[in-house]
């Protein structure tokens, strides 16, 4: 966690500076102290970790209801139809003055990752699994959090959801209202992505961009953001 | 993933329940570990049918094009027998004994003709392993009495000299296709063309069936879904501008105190300027 970090060398300072400042006032190290704490506090916020142990308890798959058939099921062999699901257009999260266009994206055929839409102002929703409809599995949009030249995107701000922060998904002309239950940080080589894209469990809404310490040379983020939020 | 050492006792203990709640689960029900997903085809023209398996009747008046299961059989052999709908099973038109089902897999056991037109009963092994982001597979079986076939898919062939009893498999990219089926090294189109629906992350299994003389040539179809994987990575972010580098938080922070101990120490020498003057 992020916090970890920051806490003890900030904390280290906090003391160098209430033992070096002999001859300061108590008010003007009670000062020091404070703006110190405010401080570390404001540089936590965001990067921790909420509620990963519900969103884990989410993607795990409902109890199978289905007993053995006494019937055995019996189906005309017709060909399949196109898998009917009810694309996302919209995102709107007021917390952090999110409104943004939805694009239903796949993958990108030579590197197997998230075709997110290039442009930082619009996101993707991964038109491969559960769509608005959803009434099992991971409803995943995820967006950049910025785009070099092209500044902050979309997702700038996700890392400062809270929970029960309310998130509306609109396809067309229906609306569905979520709430969120978890912020997650992960190095990308160690998110559980299965979980993240899994098409069965609760539904949720699973939001996703980058974060963490930001490579100069590779031009990449070193971590996943992760927001978890389930139907209100 | 990054965690306090609190965070990592909690999460241990999660990982060591759910290790002893699946170990359990599989304990106690052994012959589950050992079942097989077995569905049955019927691609014999004009002919529906009873479907007995070891004695017992399964399925009544089962019609040919249909596909019925999965059924969840044990590992082990069984006895299946086909008759004419509501005949005795003595009277059977097409036995198979002893056809061995292995346990885990995932199966479908098919009543078709021969390359020659004579019922037979064959049974298939699918490939159910997972499939990658964005692809979906396809499975063609040559279960008709009718020569070698070329499967095309928009266009492009796909498989080749395809023969009765066999099968070809792909894994292609998912979405709408045209295909149809060609006689081997032709253009003679025997069947389609049709629009193929290949959704993600999941097995499209098309039979052809019936017999090229008699004019009866089909397709059935079977899916087996929830293949899918999830994709490789989620790069969402090229800018830097949301940068919490590692060492960031060490320098605000060590700045923050230099720039406190600059003002404490101005302070402190403005305070002994007015001391000494007084």
């Amino acid at each position: 966690m992020t916090v970890d970090r920051t806490t003890a060398p900030a904390a280290t300072v906090a003391g160098a500076v209430a033992g070096t400042g002999v001859g300061i006032s108590a008010g003007t190290r009670a000062l020091v102290m404070a703006l110190v704490v405010a401080f570390v506090a404001g540089c936590g916020t965001g990067s921790e970790s909420v509620g990963a142990d519900q969103v884990r308890r989410l993607a795990s798959p409902s109890p199978s209801a289905a007993a053995p058939a006494a019937t055995v099921p019996v189906r005309p062999g017709a060909l399949p139809g196109p898998a009917a699901v009810l694309a996302p257009t919209r995102l709107a999260i007021p917390a952090i003055d999110v409104v943004a266009r939805v694009a239903p994206v796949g993958v990108v055929a030579d590197t197997g990752e998230f075709d997110v839409p290039p442009s930082v102002d619009e996101v993707g929703w991964y038109r491969f699994g559960p769509g608005l409809e959803a009434e099992a599995g991971s409803v995943v949009i995820a967006g950049h959090v910025d785009g070099a030249g092209q500044g902050p995107g979309a997702f700038f701000r996700l890392r400062e959801l809270a929970a029960d922060d309310r998130i509306e998904v609109v396809a067309g002309d229906q609306v569905r209202e979520f709430r969120v239950v978890g912020r997650e940080e992960y190095d990308k080589s160690e998110i559980p992505l299965a979980r993240y894209f899994a098409r069965d469990g609760a539904v949720r809404l699973t939001l996703i961009t980058c974060g963490g310490p930001f490579d100069e040379t590779a031009g990449r983020y070193r971590d996943n953001i992760v927001v978890t939020a389930v139907p209100t | 993933m990054r965690a306090t050492s609190a965070h990592r006792a909690v999460a241990g203990t999660a990982a060591a329940v759910a290790a002893f709640v699946g170990l359990s689960a599989v304990t106690a029900t052994p012959a589950f570990a050992a079942t097989s997903d077995v569905a049955v085809v019927h691609g014999i023209p004009d002919t529906p049918v009873d479907v007995y398996v070891n004695g017992e009747r399964t399925l009544e008046n089962f019609q040919p094009g249909d596909v019925a299961g999965p059924l969840a059989l044990e590992e082990g052999s069984y006895d299946l027998a086909l008759t004419r709908p509501g005949e005795p099973v003595e009277d059977a038109i097409l036995t198979a004994d002893d056809a061995a089902v292995p346990g885990g897999a995932n199966i479908s056991i098919v009543a078709h003709l021969d390359a020659d037109g004579a019922p037979t009963i064959t049974p298939f092994a699918n490939d159910v392993s997972a499939t990658d982001a964005g692809q979906a597979r396809l499975i063609v079986r040559h279960t008709a009495a009718a020569p070698g076939v070329d499967v095309r898919a928009g266009g492009e062939p796909v498989f080749s000299n395809l023969t009765n009893p066999n099968e070809e498999s792909a894994d292609l990219p998912a979405g709408a296709v045209t295909a149809d089926v060609v006689l081997t090294g032709t253009d003679t189109v025997v069947l389609g063309p049709t629009e193929l629906n290949l959704n993600e992350g999941t097995a499209t299994i098309v039979y052809a069936i019936g017999s090229a003389s008699d004019e009866t040539l089909d397709i059935v179809a079977q899916t087996v879904s929830g293949l899918h994987s999830a994709p490789d990575g989620v790069p969402s972010g090229t800018g830097g501008l949301a940068d919490t580098g590692s060492n960031t938080g060490w320098y605000l922070a060590a700045l923050t105190g230099v720039l406190l101990l600059v003002v404490g120490g101005g302070l402190l020498a403005a305070r002994n300027r007015v001391a000494t003057r007084r």
